[in-house]
């Protein structure tokens, strides 16, 4: 095995793990406050499909035909430098983030049942990329300038892992500082407190409904800007195209449960998770597999093996009842 | 300012006030989207309401409807169940594709019969095909302890990838198709049109029918119903009254993964008369049931009047992108704001709402 096929490998792993690790981050601060909100799916689609839409508007300026919605560009030697760059992923949190406020609206407003809420917020996702993405198939989005360009090869076989997109990185370390202020800080404190007993938090005088507003909103930031890293950077060219997420806002659900509430592992699974995505990629080229394995079983290998991962640490069930937030999901009432 | 009360006592009085409420904030939110995104709003909505009427065939577009319809009661029903014992299966949508993938695969078995016998084997080979597949969250669940939202939803993609890997492996037609499927089904094997020339109000229809009122029948008035409502209302007492978590899991998961399975089969005779990929197989079905189980309030009659009126919505969202050349994802939305009405209009049903001005009283019920 070469050094440089391992780099390679690494490098894939990370930009499959990217997504589903920053969706989970969010969602891990969201659970921990005592919420469960399964819309992740919805919030990431939605913020996939607005960052590709302004990061065709974007780069307008060095555009040559724009295109003839006003919007975009059909013929054009663009890129998209990195500040841009950060500005599009932000739009696309935003848009996670406005998708959260109506599920907030709901859960904490109208006290409404959480799973239900989250379903519905998923197929809200979905139908509005469906109904606004279709018309963008001739739209002309430049690629994501990369941190090095061509001077990557200077740096021999570690140029491609250096040459990511520094997301990559912030996320590990975003996922790691959540992690941290959930356990050391005052702040954390409060948000656990909310989560583990929202009754004897609320006797205190925690503002419940606003901790948990926050915490849902920051999830839909993060769900968002994990959906705008799929649909800008992932493949290397900017892509959009109806169920683009493919089921990684799951994958994000799936990574807490088998992180357990904890960032670290979060981070771990992330990595996992990510390796069997990776994995599907390198296996198509591998001879000598037999016939149904390619078409059929390696494609099912990303939900095949969380669902595999999931219950193996199920089966204490301990594990899971000691770590989860005991509140989580259930229905807040503040007595007066 | 605004003060919720529990209710202790929930009327039927205050059900229909909350089902006004969703009623009205549904046509409200989906009006303003029709205005927003339509082209010529007005006829839009005009049609989209009395579609059957607007110079089609009306059996043509209420068959339409009612086709839609009896999917998605059914499915929504199987998942009713589930929900009521706060059961978590939303992989119906894979339960119906590998009932499609079953009924194809029984008749392969049974060596590609052309005799009227076959339809009844072909439901139950559907049947069985759905109930195995919604065996596996299931089984996790019981042995494993495994969460079965995330399982049952994960199995959704691994069964699309199965339409994908048997319409263009082992049962691809020998004529090449694209996107790929397998031979169609002889005639003789596939369900009728009960009215000739209405192809969606076929046999399939009242065979669904059937199927939801047995189904119905056996929530509304058995003690496994019984059970349900018990599971649903005061889980404690469930446990208390010697119910087995264990069996009720393993109950509501292979009677919806069966229903949903049968669906499937009916689909595959009724339908399209072949499997093939994904995309052209699976309309989503499985997801919308999903919200017709919610919007019925998971009750059989709720069910039948929700699915009614989503495959209404969807029959004249088509009609509007044929006839005014309108986007037909308005019967996506409308289903979207309908579910989202519902869950929010749930508070005046369980709540008295209490409003008292604007007195200051901070820290309170925000």
């Amino acid at each position: 095995m070469e050094w440089a096929y391992l780099v390679l490998t690494l490098v894939s792993v990370l930009n499959f793990a990217t997504p589903l690790l920053l969706a989970a981050t969010g969602e891990l601060v969201v659970e921990k406050s005592g919420v469960l909100n399964l819309g992740v799916e919805g919030m990431m689609i939605v913020g996939a499909m607005t960052a590709y839409f302004v990061g065709a508007h974007i780069d307008l300026e060095v555009c040559t035909v724009p295109h003839f919605s006003g919007v975009g560009c059909l013929v054009g030697t663009s890129s998209i430098p990195m500040e841009r760059f950060a500005i599009v992923v932000l739009t696309g949190g935003l848009a996670g983030m406005a998708l959260s406020f109506l599920f907030a609206l709901l859960v904490l407003g109208f006290r409404s049942n959480q799973v239900a809420t989250g379903l519905g917020l998923t197929l809200l996702g979905l139908t509005l990329t469906n109904a606004l993405g279709s018309g963008s198939g001739d739209l002309k989005v430049g690629r994501v300038d990369t941190l090095l360009g061509t001077q990557a090869s200077d740096w021999g076989i570690w140029g491609p892992l250096l040459n990511m997109n520094p997301m990559v990185w912030l996320t590990i370390i975003l996922c790691l500082t959540v992690g941290w202020v959930l356990t050391h800080t005052r702040l954390g404190l409060i948000i656990r407190a909310v989560g583990e007993n929202h009754d004897s938090a609320h006797t205190l005088g925690l503002p419940v409904q606003w901790v948990r507003l926050g915490a849902i909103v920051f999830g839909g930031l993060c769900a968002g800007m994990a959906g705008a890293y799929i649909s800008m950077i992932q493949i290397g060219a900017p892509l959009w195209k109806e169920g683009i997420t493919a089921g990684a806002g799951w994958l994000a659900l799936a990574l807490i449960l088998f992180a357990t509430w904890r960032a670290e592992r979060v981070v771990l699974g992330a990595l996992i998770f990510g390796f069997t995505l990776a994995l599907e990629l390198r296996l198509q080229t591998l001879a000598g597999l037999p016939s149904w394995f390619v078409p059929w079983l390696l494609p099912s290998l990303p939900y095949l093996i969380p669902i595999i991962v999931l219950t193996l640490i199920s089966l204490d069930a301990r594990v899971i009842r000691r770590n989860a937030p005991a509140s989580l999901g259930k229905l807040f009432e503040p007595i007066s | 300012m605004i003060r919720l009360i529990r209710r202790a006592d929930v009327t039927a009085i205050h059900s229909l006030v909350s089902i006004a409420v969703a009623a009205v904030l549904t046509l409200v939110i989906s009006t303003i989207v029709l205005f927003l995104t339509a082209k010529a709003p007005v006829a839009a909505l005009m049609q989209l309401l009395t579609y059957p009427y607007q110079g089609g065939t009306v059996i043509v577009q209420w068959s339409k409807a009612l086709n839609m319809a009896a999917y998605l009661g059914v499915i929504g029903l199987g998942l009713s169940i589930c929900y009521r014992a706060n059961v978590w299966n939303i992989g119906a949508e894979g339960q119906f594709a590998m009932g499609g993938i079953g009924a194809f695969g029984t008749w392969l078995l049974l060596g590609s019969p052309t005799a009227w016998w076959a339809i009844p084997c072909l439901i139950m080979g559907g049947a069985f095909a759905g109930l195995l597949w919604a065996s596996i969250p299931a089984l996790l669940k019981t042995q494993a302890n495994t969460n079965e939202l995330l399982t049952s939803l994960m199995l959704v993609y691994v069964a699309a990838q199965t339409l994908f890997f048997v319409s263009n492996g082992p049962w691809q037609a020998p004529v090449r198709y694209s996107p790929s499927q397998t031979v169609f089904l002889p005639e003789s094997v596939q369900l009728n049109a009960i009215i000739p020339g209405v192809p969606t109000f076929h046999m399939g229809l009242p065979i669904a029918l059937g199927l939801f009122v047995v189904i119905a029948l056996l929530v509304l008035y058995t003690p496994f119903g019984y059970r349900l409502k018990v599971t649903e209302t005061t889980p404690r007492a469930a446990r208390f009254a010697g119910y087995s978590p264990r069996v009720t899991v393993w109950a509501v998961f292979l009677l919806s993964g069966a229903m949903a399975g049968a669906m499937g089969a009916i689909y595959l005779m009724g339908d399209i008369g072949y499997v093939t990929e994904e995309s052209n197989f699976l309309r989503g079905f499985g997801f919308s049931a999903i919200v017709v189980a919610f919007l019925g309030r998971l009750h059989p009659v709720g069910i039948l009047l929700a699915a009614l009126l989503l495959g209404y919505v969807a029959g004249g969202a088509s009609w509007i992108q044929a006839n005014l050349r309108e986007d037909d994802s308005i019967a996506g939305f409308i289903e979207v704001i309908a579910l989202m009405s519902t869950l929010a209009s749930a508070l005046f049903l369980q709540y008295r709402v209490q409003w008292r001005g604007f007195a200051t009283q901070p820290q309170e019920n925000r």
